[in-house]
């Protein structure tokens, strides 16, 4: 596209300059006594890494699912390949992590080109690929889990370094990770970006659009497939490495659950998939709602057993109105993604090309009525 | 004897038991319009596919200015230079026309910038400029069908395959189309044409080729296969004056 | 070591009959209407949680409960296709496929938020009842289970041959234009063929209930499970689910055995998934309803 200033580039070049100056005041009176309880200093602070991290996750996604059209719903896959990767390298040579990072990158990035060559090659799409991509993600977390090496089901600690340098990226406070996960996040806008303006961005977008025509104007739709899957995970594959030296600890269970990859999904396709700023607004949106659902509603039925209260010796009226008491503690949980539940198909029966560009056309009604 | 662009010898393909193009012979001269016609299911659309590597022969060989390309796949036999449309036309809906145009000039080049410039040139040969902005999928048949032609020429073909692309159109929109591949024809691209329409084949072709149940029955120039036997009988039915019908 | 053979063999035919039956739901919606819902599995902890409640509250037996839920558990299906599926049946494929992720997030975390994600049994008197059979047992709940779900399918197979409505699903099958020629009510239709798949589901989650846990994640495996017999048994037929289901029963209980460690076992499902996919999209037995 032409570039051109917007007035969305004016918002988006503000709501940079402010996330890069929040670690200055997110603990300052002002944000105490705005902001709900809990949710000032480090905790605001971890809120946005979550956000610019799941930002930058969703944005990989879309170079395969969104531009290319090819539904994955396996990358946690690619997430949990740079997060082991990279750990296990330090674990066992204590070669840096950054370098690490670039190995699960690249690991990450062969093993795509396996998995594009296979499924494109016996012509796989739409919900075939999405399940070849699930039981990929399955095979990859189940033998994660059994291999020794992996640490199995106990998982793999990050040792902790003697210092706290950059080199070593581990920190023991919050802002160098958030302006980390920021760059990530900010990397990954760009690198959008430039698929999107270029031959290979304009490439996918015809594949996705019909693989028939495409091919008849001399794209050859497999290539082009197989490097969007191998650029996205690649891409994934260094969030993983992140989201391990942030948490400093990585179970199969975790890193390479279904879930991630559908929260990674959602945020982009509820956002507006295939556009830039798609999957960022989407994170933005959302990711707030699911932390104020999870804050207001604390802890989330901690403590309540249903089953002990159904067979305590207590008349039902009681019983009844200690579960509502249960329910309105959060219950067991799960507000958050029930919420994203909700929104996703909302979002698909109202919105199907996501809320972004709702947004632009209601911005041209604006330019075309003044 | 003119050296030919396209030279397709034997070619025969089957689908079960059916044998949908029998040894079709076709040669197709440099600069020219050639206009392959034959009654519905005749074998066509299947010869074009064949042509433009969508299908794989089964049999015969077809050599496209010099190159084997049996076997090669559309995307690499559009690298070649010859590009095909679609019959029921196949636009990238949620693109822009310029984009969808722009999407057959990468076939040349890397740049977007150049291929917004080539896409533009394009568009302004087949005379839709104004709907550069339009989104495709909104367009009715006429629109669609020009944007096709746009898509492919953007990709600097030697050879355009055309399929049927007058069809549905009405007089005037057909009248353009008609300007518009006159206008192709004289930038030097070669074009095969699959087109009912008599009265527009005749006009426009400089050589015809007749097909009928998969087999190459006739060719020649418009006069010729005006008054061949073979072709009235087959395509026109025995009892047809095809000179009534063509004029 | 041969018991430990015909062990496997008769825990993986025990198990196959509920897979089955779960597959004959997913199969049906998607040779009726081309819809692939990976919300299916997900609708397992409906049946389980009713089959729970109505016996840990008011002591009803799981599998007089399956009974009694049978019209909530059709009911909840014409819901979800009138409100939720209907809207976009001619949407692109990954909208159809990210609204059933949506109704799966949903079905799971309202389960979560109402009845905790604890895990949940439901033990019955006769739960740990066994045959002995040439040295294997066979445990009776999990062979009621699995009689049932094949007594389920046969009775479906009879409706969709003999009934009018049957009759009238099989044509939107076969060619829905065809059937909108000829005056079926599509969307009738549609409704009922959801409904009946939530209700196979449904039935083999409250009939697991007695051997199996109950948590709200435990559906998902479930459609994993399940698309890996519909494809193998061929994309919306019928009795290729009924085969498939006994096929991967047996073949995730001998890797059991097998693998180094029970865990691996779903790896050598997925693995023969991925394969058919590749190499045999049509399936074993081809993609016809029937």
């Amino acid at each position: 596209m032409i570039p051109q200033i917007k007035i969305s580039h004016y918002i988006y070049g503000l709501t940079l300059l402010f996330l890069l100056s929040l670690p200055l005041y997110a603990e300052s009176d002002f944000v105490v006594a705005v902001m709900p309880d809990g949710l000032s200093g480090s905790a605001l602070l971890h809120v946005g890494i979550l956000i610019f991290m799941f930002a930058y996750l969703s944005s990989s996604w879309n170079i395969l699912g969104g531009f290319a059209g090819q539904l994955s719903l396996g990358h946690a896959a690619f997430f949990g390949i740079g997060a082991y990767t990279s750990s296990l390298i330090y674990v066992h040579t204590g070669v840096s992590p950054w370098i690490g990072m670039i190995a699960g990158a690249v690991i990450a990035a062969i093993v795509g080109y396996g998995l594009g060559f296979i499924s494109f090659k016996y012509g796989l799409k739409g919900p075939f690929f999405a399940l070849v991509t699930i039981a990929f993600a399955e095979i990859l977390r189940l033998l994660f889990l059994y291999f020794d090496f992996t640490g199995g089901p106990l998982g793999l600690l990050i040792p902790l370094s003697s210092e706290y340098t950059f080199w070593e990226y581990q920190f023991l406070e919050k802002e160098p990770y958030y302006f980390i996960a920021l760059g990530l996040m900010v990397f990954g806008i760009i690198i959008c970006a430039i698929v999107s303006s270029s031959k290979f961005g304009y490439y996918l977008r015809a594949i996705r659009e019909s693989e028939e025509a495409a091919e008849a104007l001399g794209i050859h739709s497999m290539h082009n497939k197989m490097h969007a899957v191998a650029l996205s995970a690649a891409m994934t594959a260094l969030g993983g490495t992140f989201y391990a030296q942030y948490t400093q600890y990585i179970v199969p269970d975790d890193v390479i659950k279904i879930a991630l990859s559908i929260e990674i999904i959602l945020f982009a396709v509820i956002g507006g998939s295939g556009l830039v700023m798609g999957p960022i607004i989407g994170t933005f949106l959302l990711v707030p709602i699911g932390e104020m659902s999870r804050i207001v509603f604390e802890g989330g039925g901690a403590g309540a057993s249903l089953v002990a209260l159904i067979n305590e010796e207590i008349p039902s009226g009681e019983k009844f109105i200690r579960y509502l008491e249960y329910l309105s503690s959060g219950g067991g949980g799960g507000l958050a993604i029930l919420l994203y539940g909700v929104i996703l198909i909302l979002v698909c029966l109202a919105l199907p090309r996501g809320v972004l560009p709702a947004f632009h056309k209601i911005g041209m009604k604006r330019e075309g009525s003044s | 004897m003119t050296k030919s662009l396209l030279e397709a010898k034997n070619v025969t393909k089957r689908f079960g038991g059916l044998v949908a193009v029998n040894k079709a012979d076709m040669s197709i001269e440099k600069g020219r319009i050639t206009g392959l016609i034959g009654p519905n299911g005749a074998g066509k659309t299947t010869f074009f596919n064949l042509l433009s590597g969508f299908m794989q022969p089964d049999e015969g060989e077809i050599v496209f200015n010099g190159h084997r390309i049996n076997g090669m796949r559309p995307s690499n036999i559009c690298k070649l230079g010859m590009t095909r449309t679609f019959q029921i036309v196949k636009p990238f809906p949620e693109l822009t026309v310029l984009e969808n145009v722009m999407i057959g000039a990468f076939n040349k080049t890397g740049s977007t910038q150049r291929a917004k410039e080539i896409a533009l040139d394009v568009l302004e040969l087949v005379e839709f400029s104004d709907q550069a902005k339009m989104s495709a999928g909104a367009l009715p048949v006429a629109g669609r069908k020009r944007v096709e032609v746009a898509k492919a020429l953007a990709t600097k073909p030697e050879l355009l395959l055309l399929d049927e692309v007058l069809a549905g159109l009405t007089p005037t929109e057909m009248q353009k189309m008609i300007a518009v591949l006159g206008k192709v024809r004289d930038a030097g691209i070669t074009i095969v044409i699959v087109e009912h329409v008599m009265a527009v084949i005749m006009s426009l072709c400089d050589h015809i080729v007749v097909i009928n149940n998969g087999e190459n029955i006739a060719s020649g120039n418009p006069q010729e296969i005006s008054v061949n036997p073979a072709v009235m009988e087959a395509y026109l039915g025995s009892d047809f004056n095809a000179q009534s019908v063509i004029s | 070591m041969a018991t430990v053979y015909l062990q496997a063999l008769i825990s993986g035919i025990l198990i196959g009959g509920v897979f089955s039956l779960i597959s004959v739901g997913l199969t049906l919606t998607f040779g009726v209407m081309k819809i692939k819902n990976f919300a299916h599995g997900d609708f397992l902890i409906v049946g389980m949680y009713f089959a729970f409640f109505c016996y840990t509250l008011l002591g009803i037996d799981p599998y007089l409960a399956a009974i009694l839920g049978l019209p909530i558990f059709f009911g909840l299906g014409w819901i979800i296709q009138k409100f939720l599926i209907r809207p976009v049946l001619y949407a692109p494929e990954t909208i159809k496929i990210l609204v059933t992720v949506g109704i799966s997030l949903c079905l799971q975390n309202i389960a979560v938020f109402f009845f905790s994600p604890d895990f949940q049994t439901v033990q019955v008197a006769y739960g740990s009842n066994t045959v002995e059979f040439f040295g294997a047992r066979i445990s009776l709940t999990r062979l009621a289970a699995t009689a049932l779900a094949v007594v389920v399918v046969i009775g479906l197979y009879q409706f969709l041959m003999k009934t009018r409505t049957g009759r009238a699903i099989r044509a939107c099958a076969e060619d829905g234009d065809g059937a909108l020629a000829v005056g079926i009510d599509i969307d009738r239709i549609y409704k009922i063929a959801l409904g009946i798949s939530t209700v196979c589901v449904c039935l083999a989650g409250a009939m697991m209930t007695p051997f199996f846990y109950i948590s709200p994640t435990v559906g998902l495996s479930f459609t994993l499970t399940a698309f890996v017999v519909v494809v193998l048994g061929g994309l919306g037929n019928l009795k290729g689910a009924l085969i498939g289901g006994f096929i991967i029963g047996v073949v995730e209980s001998f890797g059991e055995i097998l693998m180094p460690e029970a865990a691996l076992k779903q790896v050598a499902t997925f693995t023969i998934f991925t394969l058919i996919l590749l190499f045999r999209p049509t399936g074993l037995f081809g993609t016809k309803l029937t």
